[in-house]
């Protein structure tokens, strides 16, 4: 089932439905890479809160489109890791080292505004 | 740490310790304890059923005549009860049929010992004590038949191993279970989560960190940083008494769940010698976020959440929320 992809002000949000097979990871993965560009976007927030697994696979491919959407420009945070997941992910050693992660929706929009405010005052100053 | 240790009936005591048939068995046949010995011990039963009331008046005059023993006999009613207990046991020495009810007795025995904390090397002496004396009854029952009073004494000495070998297990078991009851009250001791300000979190940890309670610990917190949608943890080990490599990964570990759950962790109270060894073992702790103390923590988290403590006019610090100034300027 493909991921519904929200445009957002300068943001995309992709809110993940349902359980993902590999395929529709890449898909998403190649969906987004593609979008940032075309709607010039600065920020890709991703929900994972109905995942209640991730495993070496889907963290590698978070990890890596991650790098793919900072290379297009734009800034990812992963949002809604639950407790369970966050749990057996350090217990199995996967890491989304590189990858911000914050605890949900609302934080990630948050941290996005902040990256924002910190791009302005920079290009300002 | 106090303990209540559960009592355990003899029968399962027995059970516990594994004392089986075919164990009981084989311990016998550890001590060469056969029919013969049965047989010579049987043939005692009029000696010790005559000079029960002599040894054992002995005994615990023995007893007595020591502080370290004497203490545990001071109430008369409990000295005649025991030394009735002790009569019994003469007797049933020289009764034969040394199975899993003579067993059961001794465990009792043994465990009764062990509970008002008769130490070992005295309940270890008390059986030397009846050696002593049965030897003696033995030289004088048998005038001039000094290998007929020796092998009758060896019999003795199996069955008294044996008994000894029970009470000694007795010994090891109880002290084990509570070592057992101990560690585990260790491993429950509850780490609460406080909440010290919004979305500030502190969870002191007091005791060994096992995997086990390690796992508990990080399963509670990641709970409560969704709970009180947690920006900051300050993770407080200045009551964790060892900090070794497998500690050390737990709490990486930790960190690192929580940091997916977009909380960042601050170590405190690592104290120096803990800091040494983690650097001796050669941890790699780059992503340990480690402060000095639980204020510096405190202190690291306010600028982390952008407050600042700020003392008002009369002196009384108040809490200043530095991000609701910036956007009213």
């Amino acid at each position: 089932m493909p991921v519904p992809i929200l445009k957002q002000g300068d943001c995309l949000i992709a809110s993940i439905q349902s359980a993902l097979t590999d395929a529709d990871l890449l898909d998403l993965r190649d969906e987004l890479a593609e979008r940032v560009g075309r709607y010039r976007s600065k920020g890709v927030i991703i929900d994972v809160t109905v995942l209640d697994v991730l495993d070496s696979f889907a963290s590698r491919t978070l990890r890596m489109m991650a790098e793919m959407i900072r290379l297009r420009g734009a800034e990812t945070v992963i949002v809604g890791i639950q407790p369970e997941v966050a749990f057996s992910m350090v217990q199995l050693g996967l890491s989304l080292d590189g990858v911000t992660t914050v605890l949900d929706l609302e934080e990630g929009l948050a941290h996005l505004d902040r990256s924002r405010r910190a791009r302005v005052a920079h290009a300002g100053g | 740490m106090a303990v209540t240790r559960p009592r355990v009936d003899a029968d399962a005591l027995a059970d516990a310790i594994g004392l089986g048939p075919e164990e009981l068995a084989m311990r016998k046949g550890f001590l060469e304890f056969g029919d013969d010995d049965v047989h010579r011990l049987h043939a005692m039963y009029g000696l010790t059923h005559e000079h029960v009331d002599v040894v054992i008046e002995a005994f615990y005059e023995h007893l007595m005549s020591f502080p370290e023993t004497a203490a545990f006999f001071r109430d008369p009613r409990l000295l005649e009860h025991v030394k009735g207990r002790q009569k019994e046991y003469f007797i049933r020495l020289t009764q034969g049929d040394y199975e899993q009810e003579y067993v059961s007795d001794r465990l009792r025995l043994g465990s009764i010992h062990e509970r008002i904390g008769l130490p070992v090397r005295s309940f270890l002496g008390m059986y030397a004590f009846y050696l002593r004396q049965i030897a003696s009854l033995l030289l004088a029952e048998h005038p001039g038949e000094a290998e007929r009073a020796f092998e009758a004494f060896h019999s003795l000495t199996k069955l008294l191993f044996f008994d000894i070998g029970l009470g000694v297990d007795i010994y090891i078991y109880q002290r084990e279970r509570t070592i057992a009851l101990q560690q585990e009250a260790i491993r429950e001791l509850s780490t609460p989560v406080l909440t010290l300000r919004d979305r500030l979190l502190v969870l002191p940890i007091i005791g060994i960190l096992d995997t086990s309670r390690a796992q508990k610990l990080t399963e509670g917190l990641l709970r409560s940083i969704r709970e009180s949608r947690a920006k900051v943890v300050i993770l407080d080990v200045t009551g964790v008494p060892a900090v070794d490599s497998a500690v050390a990964n737990h709490l990486l570990q930790t960190v690192e769940a929580s940091r997916l759950m977009g909380a960042q962790v601050i170590v405190t109270g690592l104290s120096s010698s803990v800091a040494q060894s983690l650097v001796t073992l050669g941890v790699d702790l780059t992503k340990l976020n480690a402060v000095g103390d639980l204020q510096g923590g405190i202190e690291v988290a306010n600028e982390i959440m952008g407050y600042r403590i700020v003392a008002i006019d009369d002196g009384t610090p108040e809490v200043v929320d530095a991000r609701s100034d910036s956007q009213a300027g």
